[in-house]
């Protein structure tokens, strides 16, 4: 699934433009706002959906390589968020639904394809 | 008071830029409790006393104008004196020795250990009171600026390789709940490897194992060191801590069991998988704990294309 596809089809705001961000393919996506199983997750490239708005989301995703993270239910970042994820080329997005609306719409995407 | 002890001429280059580059107003106490003429010094001495300060500016209505400052010693003289009840204006100091927010820390460090006084306002270029600046808040500026340049230092110490295969090490102090910098360790030795291109799969598990010992460090010891090995054949990463220990090891290392907080689970940490997953990722896996004196865990992955042994 292409960046581009999340953007379509989720309203959100960028915050963020990470390394590669017009051609980013996303493997999968991994919906938790706990770091702990992110860090689990066997895959790499994947989007981060979370609502969880702190350093340690970029850190995670920067560990575990996924290149984007969404997060969900209009959360802002806290400052030091976008600071790292600048510094880490990671794309950062914040949408106002919740995570529920977020994986039904993707899944619906990648269940038609 | 005492002098703060810091040649303003001769001090390593490194401290000498710091009190250039830091201007008074970085540095200063910018909530300035003030009092007016009027007010009686018995007031004042309650100010003081509440608010543990020992001189209040004298100031206009607005608190921008400055009159005077009565310290500690007028009260005390007032006390003494016996006309306590006075108002500020008949005994407060008016001979001031003012600073300029935009003036370097280092005239304020010489203004200290020149003039007898504990504080000196702070003005701004339209002579209006911005701030306040005492020994203490210069103490601890340099501190907190010091601090962050040893922390660099630190950083760049490379322990020459010890043992035989060995080619690089590196050690990182890690504190207690310090999620400021949580995730550095782990975020260098990733950057330190991914100069030698290894495999992603293999580096990604590494990152792992390191992030996960790393964040355990952060939130359940009372602080320790992860030490990084870089061997031909291998990688090892070892979590050492002060304590306090871990009392069931073998409960520990089940997934879901943990002794993590409220906060700390608010911070997305905390759901008991940190050791097993850090085991998942390793080839070899040994925690040795002891209640009371500290917990070592040690995770070894093996490099691709290298027999391990």
């Amino acid at each position: 699934m292409k960046l581009e596809t999340v953007l379509q089809r989720i309203p959100c705001t960028i915050i963020v433009k990470g390394k590669g961000f017009d051609e980013l393919d996303l493997r999968s996506i991994v919906a938790s706002d706990l770091m702990s199983d992110v860090l689990t997750a066997v895959d790499d490239r994947f989007l981060i959906v979370t609502s969880l708005n702190s350093e340690q989301v970029i850190r995670t995703a920067d560990i575990v390589g996924a290149p984007a993270v969404l997060l969900v239910n209009g959360k802002q970042p806290q400052n030091g968020m976008v600071r790292l994820a600048e510094e880490f080329g990671i794309t950062l997005l914040s949408t106002p639904l919740p995570t529920y609306k977020v994986c039904y719409l993707l899944g619906c995407f990648l269940e038609s394809k | 008071m005492s002098t703060i002890p810091i040649n303003t001429q001769e001090s390593p280059p490194f401290l000498l830029d710091l009190i250039y580059r830091l201007k008074v107003k970085d540095v200063m106490t910018k909530e300035v409790i003030t009092a007016q003429r009027e007010t009686p010094l018995r007031q004042i001495q309650y100010i003081m006393k509440e608010k543990g300060i020992t001189g209040v500016p004298i100031t206009d209505d607005e608190g921008k104008r400055l009159f005077g400052i009565v310290s500690m010693d007028d009260i005390i003289r007032a006390l003494d004196g016996g006309y306590i009840q006075d108002p500020a204006e008949r005994w407060m100091s008016r001979n001031l020795i003012v600073l300029e927010d935009d003036m370097p820390l280092q005239f304020a460090i010489s203004y200290l250990d020149k003039f007898r006084y504990g504080r000196f306002p702070v003005l701004n270029k339209d002579r209006e009171l911005v701030g306040i600046i005492t020994s203490r808040d210069i103490i601890i500026a340099l501190l907190v600026e010091v601090n962050k340049e040893v922390e660099k230092l630190e950083q760049r110490i490379v322990q020459p390789p010890s043992k035989p295969g060995e080619e690089a090490r590196r050690i990182y102090h890690v504190r207690k709940y310090d999620f400021e910098n949580a995730g550095k360790a782990s975020a260098g030795i990733k950057k330190l490897l991914m100069e030698r291109n290894l495999d992603p799969k293999t580096l990604r598990r590494i990152s792992v194992a390191a992030y996960e010992l790393e964040m355990n460090l952060i939130v359940h010891s009372e602080g320790g060191t992860l030490t990084f090995r870089l061997e031909k054949d291998r990688v090892e990463i070892e979590a050492k801590d002060r304590g306090p220990g871990i009392p069931d090891v073998e409960q520990a290392m089940e997934e879901g069991f943990s002794t993590a907080n409220e906060w700390i689970r608010s911070l997305g940490f905390g759901a008991g998988m940190g050791l097993p997953n850090a085991k998942r990722v390793s080839n070899e896996f040994t925690i040795d704990s002891k209640v009371g004196e500290g917990t070592t865990v040690r995770a070894v992955i093996y490099l691709p294309g290298q027999s391990a042994s």
